[in-house]
């Protein structure tokens, strides 16, 4: 599923919701282990920047630059953080994927 | 060496990145090696970042090209000028097949259908992306003028100027119909 201009492709949307539960914790490898941890699905830290910059460029997300640290060769962290139109945007497609799995049986996970 | 190798491969990575994000990327990926060297061992460390960076390289790349406008304008343009030969092909062959033997394969009957096509095909390009047509346009007088320059003694001269004149002109007539329709569906839309 490919992103349109205004809606989510499926790692656009895993990765918004990533970004919401790691909260001030967002930047580029914390969202890729949260995305591990939660599905087990093995994304590369490129994927995760590429679908970053994308969501910023639709106005779903904001960044910022951290302090640089020893450990990260001194280079700092760029840190995440949801918009309000990133949380219009889960909302909509979580509303899609409720209202059409209403009704269904056999979708949940035993 | 292994060390060498991973910082040749981060810093190249990092080159395909946003130049926001280079930073940023290469300190994740120093950061994630020095946690799982310390874990699990630095040979799995080594491993890990190496596969990171070998996937990460489509999506960056993929990244890169369709945040670049210009180069989708290019490949609609490029599209474009395709479907424009096909159906150059596509005419000649039918007027070849059609007519008889010896007639030629120049004949008003190929601008006619040839010209109304360039422009209907710039005009949908300039529906995708809204420089395509002026692309197209461009890219077709060069190789016109080759094809012209090559083909000469097989041609008559009006052929010659008005395949070399209507042809690129019924591009850019394609993507000026195209503004046309937006500009009507602009005005027609009631406003607040």
């Amino acid at each position: 599923m490919k992103g349109s201009e205004d809606g989510l492709g499926s790692l656009e949307h895993i990765v918004l919701l990533a970004v919401m539960r790691l909260g001030s914790e967002a930047y580029g490898m914390m969202v890729r282990r949260e995305i591990e941890r939660a599905t087990t699905r093995d994304v590369s830290i490129g994927a995760v920047y590429a679908t970053l910059t994308r969501l910023e460029s639709k106005g779903f997300i904001n960044s910022f630059q951290g302090e640089p640290t020893a450990e990260r060769g001194g280079r700092a962290k760029r840190y995440f953080r949801m918009t309000a139109e990133g949380k219009g945007a889960l909302r909509s497609a979580h509303d899609i994927i409720l209202k059409m799995s209403a009704g269904l049986k056999g979708l949940q996970s035993t | 060496m292994r060390h060498l190798i991973l910082h040749i491969a981060t810093w190249l990575l990092s080159r395909l990145a946003n130049a926001g994000d280079r930073e940023s990327l290469a300190g994740d990926l120093t950061e994630e090696h020095a946690a799982l060297a310390n874990s699990t061992s630095p040979s799995a460390a080594f491993k890990w970042q190496l596969r990171q960076v070998c996937a990460s390289i489509a999506p960056l790349v993929w990244s890169r090209l369709t945040r670049t406008a210009w180069i989708s304008t290019l490949g609609v343009a490029l599209a474009a000028y395709i479907a424009v030969g096909v159906v150059e092909f596509t005419a000649n062959w039918a007027i070849v097949r059609s007519l008889a033997a010896g007639t030629g394969t120049y004949t008003p009957l190929e601008l006619i259908i040839t010209v109304p096509a360039v422009a209907l095909i710039a005009y949908f390009a300039a529906r995708l992306r809204r420089g395509a047509a002026g692309v197209l346009g461009v890219m077709m007088l060069p190789v016109v003028t080759a094809m012209m320059l090559s083909g000469a003694e097989h041609m008559a001269l009006w052929y010659r100027i008005v395949y070399f004149v209507v042809g690129p002109a019924a591009a850019f007539a394609g993507g000026a119909l195209r503004r046309a329709v937006e500009r009507k569906a602009l005005a027609s839309f009631p406003h607040p």
